[in-house]
């Protein structure tokens, strides 16, 4: 009983928190409000309702096809960032090299390296890469930006598991393949799952690094919708954000279901 | 029996140690499933950062051909001119307001976290990670609605409903503005590491000064919040971090006083097309980060060096 929150002092807290509880929903409750207003100038409060601008917005090329573009490339920057740092994770778990430590530091440095720079870094390096295809650019600045959260999940589930379990099937002659997918692998699912999600969802939200590299041609969500934001004044944008709310909301809810969302966010 | 069993296992991994055996497990040692995340990030990440960076030192001819020699002029500008000193204040005046007001509101909402029942816990973790998936460029368009300067704009609307004011306020393109935005989206980044250092504290130390008589306030002051601390620095300088590379919070609800550094970078680079001002501008940013993160380590690591010393 000693451990719960009692008196006034637990009444200020949860004040508090319920404060900023609204404060953090606020402003996309509201743009999901603002999506089903019937007017042509995004006012509040919003009058009416409808689905129109639903139906706009779905006969939008650009914007639905830059839907499709993003979730290609976040599908392909989570295969390509899952295939590099899964093993680089297992390396930094069970091998025993020099500078270790170091090394981890390294593979998580694009982290806290800002994301903007990296991807002027990289931009000022494809500009000697007349050849190289746009999408193939844009799936390896984000393959930068998402391979840590790869690294951190799979390392921390690795941590988990107990080595005398790969130990005794390796004694026990199976190979290290096999000990890979029959012993291991089952056990660091959980984190590679969260790592996934989280490289699906990064690579989908990205503006910073996207800004530099995209073109006409390719342009990813964010940037689509930060033109949109500047050009158009209807409820359309609004209708467009609620559509990656819903989303977004989507796949946190499939993260929780998958890993329990406070598993996934200590990893 | 067993010394020479033992005699002969060692002779035969000696004679392994020169063989292709020892090659072939030097090769397979999972130490080696670094190297092609390493040989990639080398390409695309360290040689591209270092490469900027070399760049700032470098000058551009009239040409844009950009090379030798090398300079620090572009350091000397960016310190003597007044707008681009404006600029890195505005960037650190607002990381530091944000990540101060983060912590100060993390403190109770990661309380509630932790000693909340678990439906409260379950119901906070959620609306705390859930936007954590939303796009920026969607929140920064949510406060943009909200903070909209006309009587339209949510808050304007409430407020001058209620009478708390006649004319619409100026909130949007503001200071204000981009400290409220930076909040929302790196609060959780906060509360997530002061939660589970928090959580960490073992409840019965409190409940002890408590019973002695301590008043709420004074357990706070001096357990909790000295024991909370590593949650707190490491919160902090995400936060501070995160913060001060900013670029779509200050472009879509900061005013032309509160652009941060990230602005500065794409317009010297997409607008002025001089590559080595904004790879300088990228470097000082970079460098306001590995400072932050160097303090931050020193903090935590003395701390566990006295506390392991204890």
């Amino acid at each position: 009983m000693n451990n719960k929150l009692t008196g006034t002092s637990a009444a200020v807290l949860y004040a508090i928190t319920a404060a900023m509880m609204i404060f953090i929903l606020a402003p996309i409750i509201l743009v999901i409000a603002i999506s089903f207003s019937d007017s042509y100038f995004v006012t509040f409060p919003p009058e009416g309702f409808t689905l129109r601008w639903y139906a706009a917005v779905m006969q939008n090329e650009e914007f639905t096809s830059s839907l499709t573009f993003s979730a290609v490339l976040a599908v392909a920057t989570t295969i390509l960032a899952l295939s590099l740092s899964v093993p680089a994770a297992f390396a930094l778990a069970r091998g025993q090299f020099f500078g270790r430590s170091l090394m981890k530091g390294l593979m998580l440095s694009p982290l806290i390296f800002p994301v903007l720079v990296t991807g002027l870094a990289l931009l000022q390096l494809f500009s000697g890469f007349g050849w190289m295809d746009t999408k193939l650019k844009l799936l390896i600045a984000h393959t930068v930006v998402t391979s840590p959260y790869v690294i951190r999940t799979v390392l921390t589930s690795l941590q988990l598991v107990n080595p005398s379990l790969e130990e005794a099937a390796r004694t026990l002659g199976a190979t290290r393949w096999k000990t890979f997918t029959r012993v291991i692998f089952p056990q660091i699912a959980p984190g590679v799952a969260s790592g996934s999600i989280f490289c699906f969802m990064v690579s989908f939200d990205n503006y910073p690094v996207s800004m530099w590299l995209a073109d006409s041609a390719n342009l990813p969500v964010p940037i689509v919708l930060y033109r949109q934001i500047g050009t158009v004044f209807d409820p359309s944008v609004a209708t467009m954000s609620t559509i990656i709310i819903i989303l977004a909301v989507a796949v946190v809810l499939t993260l929780d279901r998958l890993v329990g969302l406070r598993r996934a966010m200590a990893m | 029996m067993s010394d020479i069993a033992i005699m002969k296992q060692d002779g035969h991994l000696r004679r392994e140690a020169f063989g292709w055996k020892a090659i072939e497990r030097r090769l397979l040692s999972p130490g080696i499933l670094i190297v092609p995340l390493l040989v990639f990030l080398l390409f695309f990440f360290f040689i591209p950062a270092i490469r900027l960076m070399a760049f700032s030192f470098m000058t551009q001819n009239t040409q844009g051909v950009i090379g030798t020699p090398f300079t620090l002029a572009h350091y000397i500008r960016f310190f003597e001119v007044d707008l681009y000193r404006k600029v890195l204040w505005a960037t650190i005046r607002i990381s530091l307001i944000t990540s101060i007001l983060a912590a100060i509101l993390a403190y109770p909402v990661a309380t509630v976290l932790v000693k909340g029942n678990i439906v409260t816990t379950r119901l906070i973790t959620l609306i705390i990670i859930a936007p954590l998936a939303v796009s920026v460029v969607v929140r920064a368009y949510g406060w943009q609605l909200i903070l909209g300067n006309g009587p339209t704009g949510l808050l304007n609307y409430v407020l001058m409903n209620l009478g708390i004011t006649e004319v619409p306020l100026a909130l949007l393109f503001s200071d204000t503005a981009v400290v409220i935005g930076s909040l929302h989206i790196f609060f959780p980044m906060m509360v997530l590491p002061l939660s589970s250092a928090l959580g960490k504290i073992d409840p019965n130390i409190q409940q002890a000064a408590r019973t002695l008589g301590a008043p709420a306030w004074k357990v706070f002051l001096r357990i909790t919040f000295p024991l909370s601390l590593p949650g707190l620095v490491a919160g902090f300088t995400l936060v501070f971090s995160l913060a001060s590379a900013s670029y779509v919070i200050p472009a879509l609800i900061g005013g032309p006083g509160s652009q941060m550094l990230g602005n500065m970078v794409e317009q010297q680079v997409l607008a002025v097309y001089d590559w080595p001002f904004g790879a300088t501008i990228a470097t000082i940013l970079i460098l306001i980060v590995i400072f932050i993160n160097a303090v931050s380590m020193r903090l935590l690591g003395g701390r566990r060096i006295k506390a392991s010393a204890q």
